[in-house]
């Protein structure tokens, strides 16, 4: 394997990145959890019974984690953090602007 | 497989300090974890005999509920019924309820004598096994926050950083994962052989630790998670509520036990029904939470699943056997919820949690351990002050720690002989050992307190049996001997478990008189140069 140029190396950037998979990671893990407990099956625009509705709401309450902590545990791949914050701040902003035309229409 | 080196240099990082500064905490965590796999089992061997009643006739509940109801009225509010041998028919606290630990909770025991009259006692309940399911939330570390203990939550924040450590750890090891996967190089130094041990258990109980991480962090998160959850759902309710019973129900108008269990059966034919528990029975909100058992499916709660009945109506507001409406996701939920806890599999699923839970600790212990290998410098006695100071907090943290536990145990019958409060003894006597072992580590040193709080532990252990023995020697002592099976089988675990602790402590002492000399476990006679010359020669 040819040995990168300095720019070309993946930096660490500790803080940019571990804050950005902090807080960009969590927003967009809710955003995601969102979009599907209204577009998903069985979901918040669908008449359910009592019990299915509480499952249903706990099932969402526990996809959070799992999409957060990938989100964070990947972030280090980034080049670096400017690149994180694009990346993650662009998928936000994609998916709450679907998640409010989506409460929108309901 | 090949991965950039960059890259992987990052995440070796990432693994080493989410590593190091969440280690001792999940240690504690996952030993006590494993330990209350066994949670009825040790109480069962804790609790003196005579503090339960004996069982009644199937028939005769109604009848012991209803005296009970009229000579403790306080019982109406919550009462639990329970068909096991070798548990009191019927239970209700004076004070305080079952969930939490507190001290001085007062436990009525109720059964019916042979003329029929009710026959009550209150006795304090033995919280071994809650002192143990204490230590494996919150570590130990006291305080509340909220409606939880602190520590819950630094254990939460702990399990981030686990699982991040877990898919860091994952990726830098996978360029030398197919060559050294198998490979136990005891040989090589004690750095390799730890790093080996490390690198199995790790892969091989990989799925267990990322269910184990998720759970935690919700167990610990999930007020903060639904509020979240909440804001996305706009005007949308989280849960849906059945419309309020407009009915005052009575006591008086409660129906017989028998028909409340041949409702649950219906629902759930394949389960056992464990206990019955009855609360708020003068109220427009009544409710009987049965407790059911199954070794054949995957159960939600630690121990058991749920079904929640109101008992006038014997309508069933949900449940965790997947005989209702709760569709797919009540399903995954439930199933997250078990392997947590491992109620699944019976006596086998606990054993292999058992297992997976010391194992747990044993990854942590040997991360801590090989940091401190990777940062010994091999070429002068004098280590650094961070390699110093770690490894007397591994020392005094994952020796404390168990010193406290082993030592709850060996005093748990012998205490029942004075009228102590014995939950207050158990408190004092953990955090009294935990303190004095992570003193010691610091004032004595790491080596010495090692090599005896193992040989401390590896007594106490041996206790266990040696007091039943004593019991059956000396029955006027009134000390109760394991006759029971899983009382037996936890006394034989110690046994073992002391062996272990015991040659612990010979290979403890065998690296710190006759190891290498640069090394902070080395305390023996430093060697002249002289005399390693004639060695070498």
């Amino acid at each position: 394997m040819s040995r990168l140029s300095q720019a070309e190396k993946v930096q660490p950037d500790w803080l940019g990145k571990t804050l950005a998979g902090i807080i960009l990671g969590l927003a967009l893990s809710f955003g995601l959890v969102g979009l599907f407990a209204w577009l998903g099956s069985d979901g918040l625009t669908q008449t359910i019974s009592v019990e299915k509705h509480s499952w249903r709401t706990q099932f969402n309450m526990w996809m959070v984690s799992p999409i957060w902590l990938l989100i964070l545990s990947f972030v280090f791949m980034f080049k670096n953090y400017k690149q994180a914050v694009l990346w993650l701040g662009g998928a936000n902003i994609v998916v709450y602007v679907l998640l409010y035309f989506v409460r929108g229409m309901a | 497989m090949k991965i950039r080196a960059d890259i992987l240099r990052i995440y070796q990082s990432v693994h080493t300090w989410t590593g190091i500064t969440t280690g001792l905490l999940l240690f504690i965590g996952f030993f006590a974890g494993a330990i209350t796999m066994f949670a009825s089992s040790i109480d069962k061997w804790a609790t003196p005999p005579s503090h339960q009643l004996s069982q009644v006739e199937t028939t005769q509940y109604d009848e012991l509920l209803r005296r009970a109801f009229v000579q403790y009225p306080e019982s109406q509010n919550g009462i639990r019924v329970s068909f096991e041998e070798g548990q009191s028919p019927i239970t209700w606290y004076q004070q305080g309820n079952a969930r939490g630990l507190s001290l001085d909770k007062q436990l009525w025991h109720g059964t019916l004598n042979e003329s029929g009259e009710l026959e009550a006692h209150t006795s304090y309940i033995n919280e071994l096994s809650s002192l143990v399911d204490y230590l494996h939330r919150s570590a130990g570390i006291a305080g509340e926050i909220g409606h939880d203990q602190a520590g819950v939550y630094v254990l939460g924040v702990a399990a981030i950083l686990y699982f991040v450590a877990l898919v860091s750890g994952v990726i830098f090891l996978l360029p030398t994962l197919v060559k050294s996967f198998f490979a136990l190089r005891d040989k090589k130094g004690a750095s390799r052989f730890w790093l080996d041990t490390h690198n199995l258990i790790g892969i091989t109980s990989l799925p267990f630790h990322i269910i184990i991480a998720i759970t935690v962090i919700v167990f610990a998160f999930h007020d903060f998670l639904y509020d979240g959850l909440g804001k996305l759902y706009g005007d949308k309710p989280l849960f849906g509520r059945e419309a309020p019973s407009a009915v005052e129900f009575k006591v008086e108008n409660l129906p017989s036990i028998e028909e409340i269990m041949e409702k649950a059966r219906a629902y759930a034919p394949e389960h056992q029904i464990k206990e019955i528990t009855l609360s708020r029975l003068n109220s427009k909100g009544p409710s009987a939470s049965i407790q059911l058992v199954s070794d054949e499916h995957l159960m939600r709660g630690p121990k058991t699943d749920f079904l929640f009945m109101n008992p006038y109506t014997f309508e069933i507001s949900t449940s965790s056997v997947m005989n209702g409406d709760q569709g797919i996701w009540g399903a995954v939920v439930t199933t997250l919820f078990g392997l947590h806890f491992g109620s699944y599999g019976g006596e086998f699923g606990r054993w292999a949690y058992f297992i997976m839970g010391i194992l747990g600790a044993v990854l942590f212990y040997t991360g801590n351990l090989l940091w401190l290998e990777k940062r010994r410098k091999q070429k002068q006695p004098e280590q650094s002050k961070s390699s110093r100071v770690m490894g007397k907090l591994t020392i005094g943290v994952a020796m404390g720690s168990l010193l406290g536990v082993a030592a709850a145990f060996a005093l748990t019958k012998w205490t029942a002989l004075t009228t102590m409060n014995i939950n207050v003894v158990y408190m004092w006597v953990y955090y009294l050992c935990f303190g004095f072992t992570l003193i010691a580590a610091f004032v004595i040193g790491m080596s010495k307190t090692a090599i005896w709080s193992q040989r401390a532990i590896a007594i106490l252990c041996f206790s266990l049996p040696l007091t039943s023995v004593i019991a059956f020697a000396i029955p006027s002592l009134g000390i109760w001997p394991a006759t029971a099976w899983s009382s037996i089988g936890l006394e034989l675990t110690a046994m073992i478990l002391g062996v272990i602790f015991w040659r612990m402590a010979d290979k403890t002492k065998h690296r710190a008189y006759n190891g290498e000399a640069n090394s902070i476990w080395f305390i023996g006679q430093h060697k002249t140069e002289c005399e390693l010359q004639t060695q070498s020669v």
